[in-house]
């Protein structure tokens, strides 16, 4: 019963968002009544696809296996909070949890912009229609309340215990919340291309909310990684998988967006990139939706699906991507500023900063875009795997650094000399030049990316440094949240090239009683335990590690390989000892017939400061909304 | 041509040909980074060079599983053909007989040395009462 | 030179989206269908309900090989279209997989039995050897070969786009 209710609710909500769309066609031209209603019968909508969301949590709480989507991915014996994200596990249910979200920002966006904008209700407008198409797409090709009748199943099948874990329940979600909050930014500039008024400062409205997904995008990307990174026991953190690079491309699209706002929002140029930014991004996430729920493509994590639910998210994401598009093109000649750009200026760098960034997206793409193509024409099936993306990626982000670090002295609308003798970009580069050097002797490292990654990084701390310490003694203005945010960036560069260069692993064989040397660490294996829990049984593996510099030290480590009943999985649970420079990773491999077990020993150096560097990022990002906010 | 209109000429022949250039890295990194992706089948079929890293896909052979220290050799095959594949290190959680694994490395010999192996994720139930053999 | 620019920006999704329309209106695009020319694995098992043996030589020429279980929430789901194909004539031959007999059996009862008779594969041997990795799993024996291999439910959609053009089509399918 509950499940007609809530199904009854979805409905009801894409009849009230059609009809806030309707409405809004005729606000263009300034009718104030039509405005108040656009906003008050979205906000109804909103309400009401709550509802059903709330009652279809309920349902999923109370085990209701006459609904098909919880039979199939819930069980009675799953703990609660495991029972409610088994909702965004699988196709039907994170589509409902991702028009949720886009109901969600837009319904704060509704309630927060004043209703004095003069584009609040086109863009409302657009939003309904968004949200409007995807609970069509929803409730005709992809219903989770279809159900299982007349009898329903006493229990549901298990998840894949892969998928109870924290870090993977609250991954979806974040990058949900960070992907469709750049609908936000996509509807408002859509409705100024279509309104055409030149005169409208659209910037300043869509900075926040762009910012505030940024944010959200950056910690769910970063969730992700880290969750591949002791689930998946291969120790890696970014493997360069199609899922993976559909999410980063929305990423770097809006990294670019909020530094090109930045610019168009102060001097007017640059509006023509911000705008293609901002459609960017919303349609790289649509572009993502569909590659990993219409079956395109065969990876690690993609949804299996049926053709016709690719077809119906290309037609949909087609018709909103080339009508914004359309409407851009024919608007550009207006869009585009008298005024040139200043060579040396921060605005040149940041123009080159978008090219960058534009060019890694591109890389990205064809990387994704290449092995569909040459099977369509070749009937070959080829791949594409990290060394080219790392080919890419290692130049562009070194000479992206570069241009950061010309930028940071660099003034809005001049030029300004840079280069001379004692400027601080000088003494960075001398110092960043001798940091290098040493650690290329130090470690013993040639590769031109270990050099470019070295410098870069330093580069950007020397640099950040000298500017503090200088603003701090002369009492002057510098932007904090920036200089934290690309602190955060040097951080990162120096981590994954460090962790790349210097990280490694040893494969041994080992049985209780005996002790494997390594270069630091001497493991002792103790012994086995067989441990039974409610839904596994697991050997477990007791290891005493004694550093060899401080044998006083010793500590534990546990790994060990489960096997679930429901499912008669076996995953390996890897053990894990975090130190400050460096992440001990153990793998329990199998059994061998002589009593001897297989181990692997990974040593990944830095890895933990991959993701401290990306919470910086964060917190500067974080910084600059507060800022934001609290000047409107 | 005016002062203004040479800086435009300028600044838009140095994006072009810094855009062309870089498109041709990019295709250029890619074309030299490709991994071509084979069945046993179809890896019988084409002239592989010894030397090229290649990924071959398909279903661990039942009974093939030999472990030899950290080494291990099996058979991966497509119930058409199979080849022999031997790994050094700890195989993925998915991997068992009967599963289906993609293998990335150097034919030598003709047999796949593999760097990488990849389990492939499966998304099927299995009754909790019965024993599997592994 | 401007106007190039704007014909790039929309040319480029265009193309794209034209490049995936047409990706996903080939005939053979269907994600979990393999088409194939194999034959089915030597086995000996036991019927599931006569409990008598059962070698290759006992399937039928043309006819549809179903793995299910009773522990599978979706060959629950399939079922009903597999009783609506037993209807139209259709042979379906049940490869009960990794389930317990009684478990199986009670089900049948329960809810139909769209088969003419069921392997009984309590081990999943046969289904390993037919590169079968979950349960439902669907295949279409043509003249004693298999021709197709589909993964996952199959309802009257996939039936229309998979199955139906190989069974009428007389020549083997490549």
């Amino acid at each position: 019963m509950i499940g007609e209710v809530s199904h009854f609710f979805s409905i009801l909500a894409s009849g009230l968002f059609f009809l806030s769309f309707v409405f809004s066609i005729r606000t263009y031209s300034g009718n104030h009544n039509l405005e108040v209603l656009v906003s008050r019968v979205f906000s109804y909508g909103f309400s009401f696809i709550l509802i059903s969301f709330l009652l279809y949590v309920w349902l999923a709480i109370q085990s209701d296996f006459s609904i098909r989507y919880i039979a199939e991915h819930s069980n009675k014996d799953l703990p609660t909070f495991y029972k409610i994200s088994s909702i965004w596990s699988a196709h039907e249910g994170s589509m409902f949890l991702w028009i949720l979200f886009l109901a969600g920002w837009s319904q704060l966006f509704n309630y927060s912009l004043s209703k004095n904008d003069l584009l609040k209700a086109p863009a409302i407008g657009v939003l309904a229609f968004i949200i409007f198409g995807f609970l069509i797409f929803l409730l005709f090709t992809s219903n989770p309340f279809e159900t299982i009748l007349p009898i329903a199943p006493t229990n549901g099948a298990d998840i894949n215990p892969v998928l109870q874990d924290p870090a993977l329940v609250i991954h979806p979600p974040f990058l949900y919340l960070g992907y469709v909050g750049f609908v936000i930014a996509f509807a408002y500039n859509t409705a100024f291309l279509i309104k055409g008024d030149m005169q409208i400062n659209w910037e300043s409205v869509i900075r926040s909310w762009s910012l505030a997904a940024w944010i959200l995008l950056t910690i769910g990307i970063s969730l992700g990684s880290w969750w591949a990174y002791y689930e998946l026991g291969w120790g890696g953190y970014w493997f360069w998988d199609p899922v993976e690079n559909v999410a980063l491309m929305p990423w770097l699209a809006g990294t670019a967006l909020i530094h090109s706002l930045y610019v168009s929002s102060r001097s007017k140029v640059l509006r023509g990139w911000t705008i293609l930014l901002s459609i960017s991004v919303f349609s790289l996430s649509l572009f993502g939706a569909f590659i990993v729920r219409s079956g395109i493509i065969d990876s690690v994590h993609a949804f299996a699906n049926d053709p016709q639910r690719g077809l119906y998210l290309l037609a949909f994401s087609a018709v909103l991507i080339t009508s914004s598009l359309t409407f851009y093109v024919y608007r550009l000649p207006q869009l585009v500023s008298k005024n040139l750009v200043v060579a040396k200026s921060k605005e040149s760098f940041l123009t080159i900063n978008n090219i960058l960034f534009a060019a890694a997206i591109f890389a990205v793409m064809l990387g994704v875009m290449y092995p569909l193509i040459f099977d369509y024409l070749y009937d070959e099936r080829i791949s594409v795997g990290p060394p080219y993306y790392n080919t890419i990626f290692a130049p562009l982000t070194f000479l992206a650094s570069a241009f950061l670090v010309f930028s940071v002295g660099s003034l809005w609308q001049r030029s300004s000399k840079l280069f001379f003798l004692k400027s601080f970009l000088s003494m960075s580069i001398i110092f960043a030049l001798i940091v290098t050097m040493f650690s290329v002797y130090f470690y013993q490292e040639y590769q031109w990316w270990f050099i470019g990654g070295i410098f870069s990084g330093f580069l950007i701390l020397i640099r950040y440094f000298f500017l503090i310490v200088d603003s701090f003694m002369k009492k002057n203005y510098f932007n904090k949240s920036s200089a934290t945010a690309h602190i955060g960036l040097g951080v990162l560069i120096l981590a994954t090239t460090l962790n790349a260069a210097l990280s490694y692993e040893k494969i041994i064989n080992i049985k209780p009683g005996e002790t494997y040397k390594g270069d630091a660490y001497e493991f002792f294996l103790i012994d086995f335990d067989l441990i039974n829990e409610s839904n596994y049984d697991s050997v477990q593996a007791k290891f005493s590690v004694k550093p060899i510099d401080s044998p006083k030290e010793v500590f534990f480590m546990f790994p060990e390989k489960r096997k679930y009943f429901i499912r008669g999985q076996i995953t390996s649970e890897s053990a894990i000892k975090i130190t400050p420079l460096k992440d001990i990773y153990m793998t329990l491999g199998d059994q061998l017939e002589s009593g001897y077990w297989v181990v692997n020993i990974q040593y990944n150096f830095l890895i933990r400061w991959i993701w401290i560097a990306a919470a910086i990022m964060c917190f500067g990002g974080f910084t600059a909304l507060i800022e934001r906010l609290r000047k409107s | 041509m005016n002062k203004i209109r040479k800086k435009r000429l300028v600044s838009v022949l140095a994006l072009v040909s810094t855009s062309f250039l870089g498109v041709f890295l990019i295709l250029s990194a890619l074309n030299s980074n490709l991994d071509y992706f084979y069945t046993p089948s179809e890896l019988m079929e084409v002239e592989i060079p010894q030397n090229k890293r290649v990924k071959l896909g398909g279903m661990v052979e039942k009974n093939s599983v030999v472990r030899n220290g950290t080494n291990i050799t099996f058979n991966i095959t497509d119930y058409q053909e199979t080849i022999s594949v031997s790994f050094n290190g700890v195989v993925p959680d998915l991997f068992k007989e009967g599963s289906g694994i993609v293998a990335y490395g150097k034919l030598i010999n003709n047999r796949l040395v593999a760097e990488n192996i990849f389990a492939k994720h499966d998304e099927n139930y299995m009754p909790p009462s019965i024993e599997i053999s592994s | 030179m401007k106007n190039l620019l704007r014909f790039f920006i929309l040319i480029i999704p265009i193309g794209g989206i034209l490049f995936f329309y047409n990706i996903l209106t080939e005939d053979k695009f269907y994600p979990g269908a393999s088409f194939k020319n194999t034959s089915v694995p030597q086995f000996e098992l036991l019927s599931l309900q006569s409990k008598s043996p059962l070698i290759n030589d006992d399937l039928n020429n043309e006819m549809l090989l179903n793995v299910w279980a009773s522990w599978c929430i979706t060959c629950r789901i399939e079922h009903g279209f597999l009783m609506k194909l037993k209807s139209e004539g259709i042979t379906i031959t049940g490869l009960n997989y990794k389930d317990e007999a009684s478990d199986a059996i009670d089900w049948l009862n329960l809810y139909g039995n769209p088969y003419n008779y069921n392997l009984h594969d309590l081990k999943g041997s046969l289904a390993l050897d037919m590169g079968v990795t979950g349960a439902p799993e669907t295949f279409l024996i043509k003249n004693g070969v298999v021709l197709v291999h589909y993964s996952g439910e199959v309802n009257q959609g996939i039936w229309d786009k998979v199955f139906l053009p190989i069974i009428q089509d007389n020549e083997m399918f490549k």
